[in-house]
């Protein structure tokens, strides 16, 4: 196949999309409003921590009555805690404001609840009193131990894991993290390109501007020069989506978690460490990139079948649903996939096109899909895509000069030369 | 076996000295001697001999479904002629036109254009107007208009500038950063005929192409064809408009239910229906008809046909002789209109277009 005019169709597809100001003002605002979020969020969360570390030095001025004898004097009084025989009076200067707080230590704390009375200080500033009184009865028993090992075993046990399958090292969760971004691709693509790649043939029908266009150029180059075209503002989206998040995470440091840390691999050169806990599993990840593109191709070919199809943007819009429930299908039903990948129902969602690249790719992030069936689930997307995108070129050709009805698909479909 | 009307072979050798033709090997040595010619353009000119059609079309049959809508058509378009593919509605000749084109793949047969089927990347020199016609809508007049120069083979730079001169010339200059859809219909219809006509193309195929214009966008269109054929371009105009066709066309194929009803020179199609008609008003009463047949006999107007042989002079003796006061006497041939009428009677109301 030549591809004359390919630059052309492309060159006004992309001229005609990025020169509109409403494709900046609407791709803006997304990351316009993600700055604003970030930045309340960055500005919350440094308050919030700058909040803590002053409630921390904070000395809270409290009484309290400890039945249980484990209170170390001495703690309380560093603390800011003055003990007192009278709950109820302590009580009731709260009650009437003339004290912050009070702690009511009953006698067995393993059983019955320490009583708090403090005053109000909104729903953020009053909980700090429930960690006034942990932290009073934690410290008094790490006295009462004596031994920091014991108690700091007793307080938090920290773990670094190891995961081993069939004799290899597993390298876990970590693992999906990268994979696991091209189902999100995936998503993303179709949810906010499937519209436009579902407008690639309606509009030139719509438009009644096929017949010129087909005499001076093949139909394929066409619809792959609107993909491509549709492709590129997609990329031009992405970036203007990751530019400012990127910066974000850049220059507002404690947005994005750090994650646990897990044990050393000391595995096959293909994986890696990155920071954040990220593990590179080369092997999924080329095997994720290639469900991610045979996907992605499968759902655009159909997209553009159903554009030659239909009549109008609206009668299309109705068989756009379709697509999407491939997609979410297998979310809905990922436990059972999950949890048994060689039931009836999961070989069905791994294998059926339409499902195949959610599945696929969710097996794949989550280390359960093997090499065979990975490479065999690529081979379906890739020789299913093809098929819709010659059923939709072909029907484009047959369909775009159908221009007010419905086009019949076996009609369009059936070979016409003797 | 020819259709009635068949008048004319597809190696008629009078159809090399039709004053439409002009010199083809000047017109190749123009065509190879303009810098920026594509090379596949080049090529193309350098296959096609004297004898080559402009269009070929041989045993072309087109089949939807059960329904064989052109069946076994075959016919000829030469280089610098002005073609008429007429017919009624549903007789095929959109379904002809869109085969030839790529647009539809024939059942049957073989269509030509240049001595070979039809190729988008090759064939920069076409300049084709649809029966279904638009423009990218949302779309930027120039942008629209430099688009489809640019598809047509032509720089971008040069398809702005010759964009932007046709506008002026058709008083839309001001509308050039305009979208489409804020222009009317006239409006629009002046800019669908700049973009028909872009890169100035040899061969011009024009479907229906007064449909829906406005007069005074007729006119700009017949204007623009007629410019386009002096300059040496094959016109293809398919159409019911038998007035257009007299003006406009040296030969003319009639289809009627995808089959050649006639083809042949405008003048040899209206022979081959009637050896001539005469229009008279008169006073008086009609004589018995005798070698020719009232066709309109109103109280003083009356339009005859003659049989073949029918000497007009002779009919108006016979007039005189039975007391008739002629006030005019007009003989002709028949019209196109009235071929076209002869042809498809009624029918033609009732087709669907194909």
């Amino acid at each position: 196949m030549r591809l004359h005019n390919l630059g052309t169709v492309i060159g006004f597809e992309l001229r005609r999309t990025l020169a509109k100001p409403m494709f900046w003002l609407t791709s803006l605002s997304v990351p316009a409003l993600m700055l604003v979020i970030f930045g309340l969020m960055w500005f919350s969360n440094t308050s919030a921590a700058a909040s803590v570390d002053a409630q921390r030095d904070e000395a809270v001025t409290f009484t309290y009555t400890d039945a249980s004898g484990i209170v170390s004097p001495d703690i309380a009084q560093q603390m800011g805690g003055t003990p007192t025989s009278d709950a109820e009076g302590a009580a009731r200067a709260v009650q009437e404001g003339r004290a912050v707080l009070h702690l009511d230590v009953p006698a067995d704390p393993s059983v019955d609840p320490v009583k708090v009375v403090g005053a109000d200080r909104g729903l953020i500033g009053s909980g700090k009193w429930a960690a006034v009184a942990r932290d009073l009865l934690q410290r008094s028993a790490s006295e009462k131990v004596g031994d920091p090992v014991v108690t700091s075993v007793l307080l938090n046990v920290p773990t670094t894991s190891e995961l081993w399958k069939d004799g290899e090292r597993s390298p876990g969760v970590a693992a999906a993290i990268l994979p696991g971004l091209f189902l999100v691709l995936l998503y993303m693509g179709v949810i906010m390109l499937g519209q436009q790649m579902l407008n690639i043939t309606v509009e030139e029908k719509e438009n009644r501007v096929t017949e010129m266009i087909l005499t001076t150029l093949d139909p394929t180059v066409l619809i792959i020069g609107k993909v491509l075209a549709v492709l590129v503002v997609g990329l031009v989206q992405g970036l203007v989506l990751l530019i400012p998040a990127g910066a974000a995470a850049l220059f507002l440091p404690g947005l994005l978690g750090g994650g646990s840390t897990p044990a050393p691999m000391p595995g096959p050169a293909a994986s890696g460490l990155l920071a954040g806990g990220m593990v590179v599993d080369l092997v999924r990840i080329v095997l994720a990139a290639l469900l991610f593109i045979g996907g992605f191709l499968l759902f655009t070919a159909l997209l553009v079948a159903i554009g030659s199809v239909m009549p109008t943007a609206k009668d299309a819009g109705s068989a756009f649903g379709v697509v999407i429930l491939g997609m979410f299908l297998p979310l809905y039903t990922a436990a059972v996939v999950i949890n048994d990948p060689s039931s009836v129902a999961a070989q069905f969602l791994t294998w059926f096109p339409l499902t195949a690249p959610v599945t696929a790719l969710l097996l794949n992030a989550l280390g359960v899909l093997s090499l065979p069936v990975a490479v065999g689930v690529i081979v379906v997307l890739f020789a299913t895509a093809a098929v819709f995108l010659w059923a939709g070129v072909r029907l484009f050709r047959q369909g775009s000069i159908s221009y007010d009805k419905r086009l019949n698909i076996t009609k369009a479909l059936r070979p016409t030369r003797d | 076996m020819h259709p009635r009307g068949w008048v004319g072979g597809f190696s008629d050798p009078g159809a090399g000295a039709h004053p439409g033709y002009l010199d083809k090997r000047r017109l190749l040595a123009v065509f190879l001697g303009v810098s920026g010619v594509p090379s596949e353009a080049r090529a193309t000119m350098e296959r096609m001999t004297e004898s080559t059609p402009v269009i070929e079309v041989r045993d072309f049959t087109m089949r939807f479904g059960s329904a064989t809508v052109v069946d076994g058509l075959s016919f000829d378009v030469h280089s610098g002629e002005t073609f008429g593919l007429l017919g009624a509605n549903g007789s095929g000749k959109t379904t002809t036109v869109r085969a030839l084109l790529g647009i539809y793949t024939p059942t049957a047969g073989r269509l030509l254009v240049h001595g070979r089927p039809f190729d988008p990347a090759a064939d920069y020199a076409l300049g084709y107007l649809p029966e279904e016609r638009g423009l990218y809508r949302k779309e930027k007049v120039l942008d629209v208009m430099t688009y489809f120069g640019q598809l047509k083979g032509m720089e971008r730079s040069h398809a702005a500038g010759w964009s932007q001169s046709y506008l002026e010339r058709v008083g839309l200059a001001d509308k050039a950063s305009t979208k489409l859809t804020t222009l009317s219909g006239g409006q629009q219809q002046k800019v669908q005929l700049g973009v028909t006509i872009m890169n100035n193309p040899s061969l011009l195929i024009l479907d229906e192409p007064t449909k829906g214009f406005d007069p005074v966008n007729r006119r700009l269109l017949l204007d623009l064809v007629e410019e386009q054929r002096a300059a040496g371009a094959t016109v293809v105009i398919i159409t019911h408009q038998m007035e257009e066709v007299e003006r406009l066309c040296d030969r003319v194929l009639l289809l009627k239910d995808g089959h050649a009803e006639a083809y042949g020179t405008v003048s040899e199609v209206q022979d081959a229906y009637g050896t001539g008609i005469v229009r008279l008003h008169y006073a008086g009463s009609l004589p018995e008809p005798r070698g020719w047949r009232p066709v309109t006999a109103e109280r003083n107007y009356a339009e005859l046909e003659l049989d073949e042989g029918t000497d007009p002079q002779a009919v108006l003796r016979e007039l005189l002789d039975a007391g008739v006061e002629v006030r005019t006497f007009d003989a002709s041939r028949l019209s196109m209109e009235q071929v076209f009428l002869k042809v498809y009677g009624h029918a033609s109301d009732e087709g669907v277009a194909a």
